[in-house]
């Protein structure tokens, strides 16, 4: 029961979250920032507009985006197969992708192209991920992982590569070049407007549900390590969004890649030894 | 009758049977009996026992040892003729082996016959995709400009092609299947040099000498198999064959990378996209290239240790580099060309890994990759035929021009890649069982991550063409065309195929129901929804351009691959394979 009122509430959990968020990031500018509720009111104001669309098969596949999204999280809620939740993942990221590429702007072209690449950059990482809590837990079911202790120090250096993935999906400083407001004006985002701009939104918030539920997992039975984790990781992550630059696309994949990998490989390589 | 001699000898007789006649009738006969094909290896595996064996009689041995002969000397006089020495210094290696080894004489005895339970997949494979694409290739083949008798002679070494595959499924004896090794060699030779201009002239020889080291190697296999272990069948060499010793098995895995267009030896599969379309669908899908699975699925149980860990990295190293490789391309047919060799390395690896799972996930990759391909080679031809697109960059805004393209190409290469189609859920299979090798030894660690690289660099090729479809071009003006139905219905049978591929996963339980259900739901909603949102009434606009009226033409990106990076790729594969062969002799 409380796991459907989750699902379903999803959504909203994740606006809060992403509300926090942004009083959080102003207190650290010294700024008073929008209220808690504000991305709430965007939203409310988003519905009463006029829909314009650029072509029908854009829109629709900005809607899959969120849908597919929202499936990924109720599979992760209710305890499924980690390894094939990536991989459903990767479908909600093409349906973006794909929507991006359908208009011919060259705005939302530059970034369904970085979105492609920043997929390929941290994909690997999360395969590794779910590899490495099969190897410990001997399941790759979520339900599985949580009834085991925590697993944050044997998997400590793929929760490293995991903290290197968590800016480029919640589209955070130095990482998010895919998106980059100033440079390509939001990237796939840019043709999107009215009522499936929402969409376009509510999967935001949802892809924040998404990285801290991921995130817990590493907290295994643990509550309130979990607790812990997640607000450490919240601060951790503002904070390098505030204080860094953002990098180029190349030099994300590379960075991604060849950190995130190599973590990954040798905590692999550790589990199979010890 | 027992049905795997009729799948053997009903192709072979209609072979000659469709050299004659126009095409009217010629056509209603193909249609007629490639459907009985299709109904009999069905009714193999749901009526009749799995495994049937037979040993032939002394006539028939003599029989395949005097083809045998022919054929080794054709490719000789192939050579001589066309001044090529690879092919002469390889046929003269061949029949020179051959030679001793039909001198020799095993004792050990086993049948020549053994049909299992994965011929009896492979049956299915061959029959009903090959089956259409034969279908797909009769109206094809009328619009190129040959005399009716070589069109009618295409269609004809089409069917014996089948059976050709048909009986190399069936075979134990590995003198026998040396001979039909070589036979689909010959196929492959005559079949890209059909239309017999200078680039396919030289693309069939490269076929030829290619497959020849494939052939050598077998010989090599046979010979040690025949000094060591005193037999040429499959069932006994592996029975009593000692782990210290795997030299045969080595060479036989070797002659299985040749076939299966592995790294180093690529070329030849890349250079048959110039031969008439139908024979690339038929050699990337049905036929040929499955050959190298189907064998490294025979070995599967010899292969212990140092042979299975090594053969596992060189394939998930050739699904990365091949994927990688792809990337950089442009030729629409050379994308699905190396991925075909990408999505074969990997079932390679999952067989040589050899637990139930992998081998059930390497089953699964062989069935569905055969069916995604084909439907994709399909759209390759119409688009050629009908729209003069060859290349990638130039199908901007196909969907204006032709949905049901646009729609089959899609789900073509969603089923490579994603839930709840049959590749997928072996690719996905494939990383479980890997990980539960990672359990036993950390080597595998190198496969996972080719493996995990290569899958995503695929989604990245897969994803990067068919965005290429939805953009909109304004330059793009098609005339409008009316595809044939000979096209249109092997690629909806081939599209009913890839359904009933999820519905037997939904059976067999290989994803749980609600892993196959959601995506599935998902992937449905797009119609649904674009049918019922009513766009009319929405507010069209255009995309923001900074205020710039002119068009855009946008191109399309790619990675370029150094020379040094597809040199050394080609390296790493030498060596690897290097590594194979001296690690088993040490």
């Amino acid at each position: 029961m409380i796991e459907i009122l989750l699902i379903l509430f999803a959504p909203i959990l994740g606006g809060l979250v992403y509300g926090f968020e942004r009083v959080v990031r102003a207190r650290m500018q010294n700024r008073q920032g929008p209220p808690l509720l504000q991305p709430f009111y965007d939203m409310y104001k988003l519905i009463d507009k006029q829909s314009f669309i650029v072509n029908p098969y854009h829109s629709i596949l900005g809607v899959m985006h969120f849908l597919t999204l929202w499936a990924v999280v109720a599979f992760v809620i209710l305890g499924g197969n980690l390894l094939y939740i990536v991989f459903l993942h990767l479908l909600s990221v093409i349906f973006i992708i794909l929507a991006g590429f359908s208009v011919n702007s060259i705005y939302s072209h530059i970034g369904s192209n970085r979105e492609l690449l920043a997929t390929l950059a941290y994909e690997p990482v999360l395969v590794m991920l779910s590899v490495g809590f099969f190897m410990l837990n001997g399941s790759f079911d979520i339900s599985v992982i949580r009834e085991h202790t925590s697993s944050i120090f044997p998997l400590f250096l793929l929760f490293l590569a995991f903290l290197l993935v968590i800016p480029i999906k919640l589209k955070k400083s130095p990482f998010d070049a895919s998106e980059a407001h100033q440079e390509i004006v939001g990237g796939v985002e840019i043709e999107f407007s009215g009522v499936f701009f929402e969409f376009i939104y509510m999967a935001k918030w949802l892809e924040y549900v998404f990285i801290y539920l991921l995130l817990l997992l590493f907290a295994g039975n643990n509550i309130i390590l979990g607790a812990g984790l997640a607000v450490a990781v919240f601060f951790l992550v503002n904070l390098v969004d505030n204080s860094t630059a953002r990098v180029k696309m190349v030099h994300l994949v590379k960075i991604v890649l060849g950190i995130g990998v190599t973590l990954g490989m040798l905590n692999l390589l550790g589990l199979g030894y010890v | 009758m027992t049905p795997y001699s009729i799948l053997i000898v009903s192709p072979l007789v209609f072979a000659l049977v469709v050299l004659v006649g126009n095409a009217v009738v010629r056509n209603i006969f193909t249609i007629i009996f490639v459907i009985g094909l299709s109904a009999l290896s069905l009714g193999n595996i749901a009526l009749f026992s799995i495994s049937s064996e037979l040993h032939l009689s002394h006539l028939f041995h003599n029989l395949f040892i005097l083809l045998d002969i022919i054929v080794l000397f054709y490719f000789l006089w192939r050579g001589v003729v066309s001044k090529h020495s690879l092919v002469i210094i390889l046929a003269l290696l061949q029949i020179v082996l051959y030679g001793v080894v039909i001198t020799l004489s095993p004792k050990l005895i086993s049948s020549d016959i053994l049909v299992d339970q994965i011929s009896s997949i492979m049956y299915l494979v061959i029959n009903m995709v090959g089956g259409i694409i034969i279908v797909y290739a009769l109206k094809y083949i009328e619009s190129e400009e040959f005399s009716r008798l070589k069109k009618n002679g295409f269609i004809a070494m089409l069917f014996f092609f089948l059976a050709v595959m048909n009986f190399i499924v069936s075979t134990n004896n590995i003198e026998i299947f040396f001979l039909l090794f070589e036979l689909t060699t010959l196929c492959s030779y005559i079949l890209i040099g059909y239309r017999n201009d200078e680039v396919s002239v030289k693309n069939a020889l490269k076929a030829l000498w290619m497959n020849q080291i494939g052939g050598v190697a077998i010989l090599v296999a046979l010979l040690v198999s025949i000094l060591q272990y005193d037999t040429v069948y499959f069932n006994i060499l592996i029975r009593i064959i000692d782990v210290n010793y795997l030299l045969p098995i080595v060479f036989l895995a070797i002659a299985a990378f040749v076939k299966g267009a592995s790294i180093p030896f690529d070329k030849w599969l890349i250079g048959a996209m110039v031969a008439p379309t139908p024979v690339s669908a038929i050699l990337h899908s049905a036929t040929m290239v499955k050959i190298a699975p189907y064998l490294m699925l025979k070995l599967a149980p010899a292969m212990s240790g140092f042979v299975s860990i090594t053969v596992t990295l060189i394939g998930t190293f050739v699904f990365f580099a091949a994927t990688l490789i792809a990337l950089s391309k442009d030729y629409f047919k050379e994308i699905l060309g190396y991925s075909t060799i990408a999505l074969l390395a990997l079932m390679m690896s999952l067989a040589a890994i050899g637990t139930p799972e992998a081998i059930t996930a390497c089953i699964l990759l062989i069935m569905f990759h055969a069916v995604s391909k084909a439907l994709l080679f399909l759209q390759a031809g119409i688009l050629e035929k009908n729209f003069h697109l060859k290349y990638v960059n130039d199908i901007n805004g196909l969907v204006n021009h032709s949905k049901l393209v646009v729609f089959f190409i899609i789900v073509g290469f969603a089923s490579l890649t994603l839930p709840p189609f049959g590749v997928f859920i072996g690719k996905f299979m494939a990383i479980e069982s890997i990980s539960k090798e990672l359990l036993m030894h950390p080597l595998y660690v190198f496969a996972l991550i080719f493996l995990a690289l290569g899958s995503v660099v695929m989604t990245l090729l897969y994803f990067k063409v068919v965005a290429k479809l939805f953009a909109k071009d304004v330059d793009l003006k098609l005339p409008h065309v009316e595809i044939s139905k000979f096209y249109t219905i092997p690629s909806f049978l081939l599209l009913i195929l890839l359904f009933i591929g999820i519905a037997i996963s939904f059976e067999r339980e290989f994803l749980s129901s609600a892993q196959i259900i959601v995506p599935l739901v998902l992937i449905l909603l797009i119609p649904i929804l674009f049918s019922t949102l009513l766009f009319k009434n929405a507010h069209r606009v255009k995309e923001y351009n900074c205020g710039e009226k002119d068009g855009l033409k946008l191109g399309m990106y790619y990675f370029y691959l150094t020379e040094r990076t597809t040199k050394s790729i080609s390296a790493v594969s030498i060596i690897g394979l290097l590594i194979l062969i001296i690690g088993v002799l040490l």
